[in-house]
Order: structure tokens, then C-alpha cells, then sequence
């Protein structure tokens, strides 16, 4: 029979806690670089010119029909093959923020899709021009409204930030990985990363939450 | 970059890989939609004990990730509580693919079956429909059609996740790249090229959502 021990997680507690920093490390750094490609994806379809949307238009196509394992493959492998060097860490931050910088795109495009073209008119009529007219007026009211699906993309990377310990990268996986197979122990080490995931992706459940409340118009109930 | 020959010379054993993706999608897809429409089915409905579970067993595959599923699975549970397993790497990443996905099935069903209108069930009430039947004959089929382009949009990213199993070793289109990139070291065609056939299965699958999207409507139009 199988005796579950927990005291084997305990004994790889330090190399743990190091995965779970790394994994913020790159968690947090692609946050914030898949939130600015979002931006001016979204700002380049809006507003841009033809080819401007076109490439926009193509770029999420293709990242959202192509696997995330191929494209960190591609920026770990074959971009040496063109002659770029990079570190594993740094071709893992690329390729989660390329691939969840699309899907924040799309998300962020269906709030400002909702916004009314009277507004529009309504800022040229100001004299805005169109960056202000994004800035200061069709941007605060999108993300109003996709601030929901929008922390369910941030759940998303930290899920798929999983994948880069498959290109030489020492995040949490790699370590719930290599304690499982050092020690024979599966069980144990699939409970204790199931709870560490668990509980970052809890956070920023509880975050957005937050966030939420912070950005709710108040009386918006009482009118409809 | 002249390398193409590669892929050419190659493209029979990416074809068979190919084939393995197809057919663990395939499969995937399936069982995940039974599953995720049972679990749906027991939240909409708020079954005393079997809504618990399965709103508990949603939120636990809904925020691990799936390379987690299929690594231990395979390398873990499979192993040990059925010997002989080992090698069976296409039923491991099957098993996975249906447990993570089936969760996210399941709340697209949910919200599908909680957006049918309160009319169309007082009317299916009146007529004097039994519980079951009001779900079998009224609301499932209203709301199948209105969750089609969620769920496609759910089985373009399966499709995607497929390429995961080839971390335990299942020699679907993934691995059958990288064996041979492996041997010849020009990884970037290859990439390309499987990069493309996932690229022409997942946007044909996505146009076609948009037609079934489209479809439901201009039959109301044209009433």
C-alpha cells in the first residue's frame, strides 16, 4: 500500500520556494509586457490606418491558432538558427508575452467594441486627436467592462508559464517535476503543486476582484 | 535557409503524426463534451450533493495546469492504479486533455443553460413538460446553439494543448517534429511548417464558428 508522506515536500522545501520565485519572476515581468502588447494591438486596430489594423489583425491570428509549445520552441530554437542568442528565461518572457499579449488584444478590443461611436464623434468635436481620444476617452470606459475576462488572461499565463521548464528553465514545474521522479513520490508532488498553482492563481482571482470593486460606477445598478 | 527539403523529405512521418493529433483531439473532444455537459448539467439543475462536487471539481482543473494533468497521469496515477500502463502514452494524455478541458465545458454549458429566457420555460412548464423533458426538448437544444462559438472556441484551444503530450513522449505532430529536428538540427523550418498545419486546422475551425454564429440569425431573418 501506498503511505502518503508528506516529509519528502518538506526536505525539498527550498528548491520549491526557489521554482515559485522564478515562476513569479517570469509571471509577473510577462504580466506587464503581455498588457502593453495588448494596448497598442488593440490601439494600432482601433485607430490605425489599414495596414495598421491588417497587421494587428494578422499577428492575433497568428499567435491564437498556433500552439503556445510551438512558439517557445521557435523563440528558444530556431531564432539561434538566425543568428539570436538569448537567455532560456528571457525566451520564455518573450514568448508568454507575445502569446497572452494577443489574447489581451482581443479582450480589450470587445470592451472598446462596446463603447458607442457617438463618443468618438463627440471627441473629434472636442478636438482630440487620436491618441487622446483612446487615452483619455474610449480606454477608461473598455476597461471598465473586461475587467473580469481580463484576470482570467493573467490566471492564464501563470498557468502557461508552466511550459517554460520545458526549455531549460528551473521554474516551479521543473522542481515539482524532479522531486517527484528523484523521489518516487508523485502523489505528494502533484498535491503540493496543485496547491501552490491553486493558490497563485487564487491571488489574482482575488486581486481582480478587487480591482473590480475599485473601478464599479456607483448608482450604474440603481439606473437599469 | 534553404532547408525545406527537410520538411519535404519528412513529411510522411509528420503526416502520421499528424493523424495521432487528429485522433487524440478527436477523442478529447468527445469525452470532454459528455463529461463537461453532465458536470454543467448537475450545476444548472443545483442537485443537493452532485452540485457540490462538481463545482468543486471545476474550480481544481480550472487552476492547474494542464502539463501538470498530463505528466502525472502518465508518469503517477496511470502506473499505479492500473499496472501495465506505462507506455500507453496516447490513453494518459487523453485522460488529461478530458479532465482539464471538461471543466471549462462544463462552465460554458452553465452559462448557455442560464441564458435561456424565463419565457420559454413557463411556456414549456404550461404545456405541462416534466423537469427532464423541459431540459431535453426545450433547453438544451436553445442553449447548444447559442454556446456554439464558446465551445468551438474551447476545442480550437484542446486542439492547441494537444501538442503538450508530446512531453511524455506521445509522437503526435509536436514530437514527430522535433525527432526530426533532433537529428538534423534545423529547427526553424520545421517549426514553420508544424506551426502552419495547426495554423490551417485551428482558423478553419474558428471560420467556421463564425458561420454556425451567423446562421441561427438569418434563419430569423428570413422568417
Amino acid at each position: 500500500m501506498y503511505n502518503i508522506n508528506f516529509d519528502v515536500i518538506a526536505q525539498a522545501a527550498p528548491q520549491l520556494i526557489q521554482g515559485i520565485k522564478t515562476t513569479i519572476f517570469i509571471s509577473v515581468i510577462s504580466s506587464v509586457c503581455a498588457f502593453i502588447i495588448g494596448l497598442v494591438i488593440v490601439f494600432m486596430r482601433t485607430m490605425g490606418g489599414s495596414l495598421l489594423k491588417a497587421i494587428g489583425a494578422i499577428y492575433v491570428e497568428i499567435i491564437r491558432n498556433t500552439p503556445m509549445l510551438i512558439q517557445l520552441y521557435f523563440v528558444y530554437k530556431a531564432l539561434p538558427d538566425l543568428g539570436l542568442f538569448l537567455h532560456p528565461i528571457a525566451c520564455g518572457i518573450i514568448a508568454l508575452s507575445l502569446y497572452t499579449g494577443a489574447y489581451i488584444s482581443e479582450v480589450l478590443r470587445s470592451g472598446v467594441n462596446s463603447v458607442t461611436s457617438q463618443q468618438y464623434e463627440a471627441a473629434r468635436g472636442l478636438g482630440l486627436n487620436k491618441w487622446q481620444t483612446f487615452r483619455l476617452i474610449i480606454f477608461p470606459q473598455a476597461i471598465r467592462i473586461v475587467i473580469p475576462p481580463l484576470g482570467s488572461q493573467f490566471i492564464n499565463l501563470v498557468k502557461n508559464s508552466s511550459l517554460v521548464s520545458f526549455i531549460a528553465v528551473t521554474d516551479l514545474f521543473y522542481f515539482i517535476y524532479k522531486g517527484a521522479v528523484d523521489d518516487f513520490r508523485f502523489f505528494e508532488f502533484f498535491i503540493a503543486g496543485a496547491f501552490v498553482y491553486m493558490t497563485l492563481t487564487g491571488i489574482i482571482a482575488v486581486i481582480f476582484n478587487r480591482i473590480e470593486k475599485m473601478f464599479k460606477l456607483h448608482g450604474r445598478e440603481a439606473r437599469v | 535557409m534553404t532547408h525545406w527539403a527537410d520538411v519535404i523529405n519528412n513529411l510522411g512521418f509528420l503526416m502520421k503524426g499528424l493523424l495521432i493529433t487528429l485522433e487524440l483531439a478527436f477523442i478529447a473532444i468527445l469525452g470532454s463534451l459528455m463529461l463537461g455537459t453532465f458536470l454543467g448539467i448537475t450545476r444548472y439543475l443545483r442537485l443537493p450533493f452532485f452540485s457540490l462536487i462538481s463545482a468543486s471539481y471545476i474550480e481544481f482543473a480550472r487552476s492547474i495546469p494542464l502539463i501538470l494533468f498530463i505528466v502525472f497521469i502518465h508518469f503517477g496515477f496511470l502506473p499505479y492504479f492500473f499496472p501495465g500502463t506505462e507506455s500507453s502514452f496516447f490513453l494518459s494524455s487523453c485522460i488529461a486533455l478530458i479532465i482539464f478541458t471538461s471543466a471549462y465545458v462544463a462552465e460554458i454549458i452553465r452559462g448557455g443553460l442560464n441564458s435561456i429566457e424565463k419565457g420559454h420555460i413557463d411556456a414549456a412548464r404550461s404545456l405541462g413538460l416534466s423537469r427532464i423533458q423541459r431540459l431535453k426538448h426545450i433547453i438544451l437544444p436553445l442553449a447548444f446553439q447559442r454556446m456554439m462559438p464558446a465551445l468551438v472556441s474551447q476545442f480550437i484551444a484542446l486542439i492547441k494543448d494537444t501538442s503538450l503530450a508530446s512531453t511524455i513522449g506521445l509522437i503526435e505532430l509536436t514530437r514527430a517534429g522535433e525527432i526530426i529536428y533532433e537529428r538534423t538540427y534545423h529547427e526553424f523550418e520545421i517549426l514553420i511548417f508544424i506551426a502552419f498545419v495547426y495554423f490551417i486546422i485551428c482558423f478553419s475551425l474558428s471560420r467556421l464558428s463564425k458561420v454556425l454564429e451567423t446562421k441561427p440569425y438569418a434563419k430569423l431573418q428570413s422568417m
